[in-house]
């Protein structure tokens, strides 16, 4: 009898653990940092019935210890590209708060966490692309590209972040995406500014490869390291390091190609 | 104090970061919450440059602002810290400068590099201002969330 209780006790644990574990990796991919990660992590365990939560928080794993009584268990898991999506990132933490306050059952969490995932709405393709334009074409103006490249930053930042989406959709390299799209981006943002006759198209074939630079993971680096999470700062910082040396070698060839620069 | 230059880059400033509100996947309703965190970061920033501030002062001073004001209205905007005070700092992200960086070491790598003394300089000039620049942004808008953290703790 003791033993059975022991073995559903640890059942139990274990699915507290991969349960917690399952949003800490969902809120990662999502784009938040180390601090809110391990925040709500804990706030999820606990509300499915841990008394004792100790999370690590890794760039590609994550690992947690769980402990009821004298019980425990430490389980460790991966976890994928980290991206931004504020959307998903925002539900998820929310059923935390309905977990601590409705007292969900485990089963219901993790029904209700899948169902998120899967049903969160995105902005079509499309939209993004123009809202991507529209942001270079905004930080052109902001780097003082002259009007007439207005448009040439526009189309080709757009046209960039359409096949970024595309060839992300086809799992190609984050490090190649970004070198060929700094190319094609720079290179038409370049020509395009030139035929209108602007003076500033050195600036407007930078401004349209902006989309590229990673911002979030970029503060989330020093959020980590400000948190108390250097280990996993600097695995961002590295990252994003790498992106934009890779994005550099799109730029300078994109330069070659238009007799521009060096 | 040019008032034309600090309203036009509040206004491309806030565009920008609703353009990347849509790319992350933020809700319609709280990309003019982007934009407003973005055009606040633009506007003090140009303020700051504006009064004789450096380009890192200036970046803090904005990120400072951002940081405190999401911080106080989070709660009634309903939207992340963390995703909204980013998408609003986004703009002040100074791409630019690291992309020329970078192909300024490019440069000197080249079997006869041209002006290879002032090259460097000027890399290594952006490469300092891309790391003090995210440094100030980063400490901005950390100081508000760390500090209501403590605030938290005490009560």
């Amino acid at each position: 009898m003791g033993n059975r209780q022991a073995v559903m006790e640890i059942a139990s644990l274990e699915e507290i653990a991969m349960l917690a574990m399952e949003f800490g990796r969902i809120l990662m991919e999502c784009g938040a940092s180390a601090n809110i990660v391990d925040e709500y992590v804990g706030r999820a365990a606990t509300g499915l019935g841990a008394e004792r939560v100790d999370l690590r928080v890794g760039y590609a794993s994550l690992a947690i210890t769980v402990g009821v009584g004298g019980e425990g268990i430490t389980r460790m898991r991966k976890v994928g590209h980290l991206g931004v999506n504020q959307r998903l990132g925002q539900a998820v933490r929310g059923l935390v708060r309905r977990l601590e306050n409705e007292s969900l059952t485990l089963k219901a969490t993790r029904e209700e966490l899948s169902r998120l995932v899967k049903e969160t709405p995105r902005h079509p393709g499309w939209v993004v692309d123009l809202a991507v334009g529209l942001a270079c074409a905004s930080f052109g103006r902001l780097l003082e590209v002259d009007w007439v490249a207005f448009l040439p930053v526009f189309g080709a930042a757009a046209l960039g972040q359409c096949v970024r989406r595309q060839l992300l959709h086809r799992h190609v390299n984050v490090f190649i995406v970004a070198t060929v799209v700094a190319f094609l981006a720079s290179f038409l943002a370049g020509l395009a500014a030139r035929l209108a006759g602007s003076e500033t198209v050195d600036k407007a074939m930078v401004s349209a490869v902006l989309l590229l630079v990673p911002g979030v993971p970029l503060l989330n680096a020093q959020y980590d390291v400000l948190g108390g999470y250097p280990t996993l700062g600097n695995a961002r910082a590295v990252w994003v390091a790498t992106i934009l040396v890779f994005l550099a070698v799109g730029v300078w060839l994109g330069q070659i190609a238009l007799g521009e620069g060096h | 104090m040019d008032w034309f230059r600090i309203l036009h880059q509040m206004f491309f400033g806030g565009l920008a970061a609703m353009g990347f509100g849509v790319l992350f996947n933020m809700y319609r309703h709280h990309l003019l919450w982007c934009g407003l965190a973005g055009g606040l970061a633009l506007g003090v920033r140009t303020i700051g440059l504006q009064l004789g501030w450096s380009l890192e002062a200036a970046s803090f001073a904005a990120a400072l602002s951002v940081g405190s004001v999401v911080t106080v209205l989070q709660e009634r905007i309903g939207v992340s810290r963390n995703i909204l005070d980013v998408a609003g700092c986004i703009p002040m992200v100074p791409g630019l400068f690291a992309t020329k960086a970078i192909l300024g070491f490019f440069a000197l790598t080249a079997p006869v590099p041209k002006n290879a003394d002032e090259t460097l300089i000027t890399s290594v000039e952006f490469f300092l201002r891309v790391a003090f620049t995210i440094g100030a942004i980063g400490t901005g808008l950390a100081i508000p969330s760390l500090l209501l953290r403590v605030l938290a703790r005490k009560r």
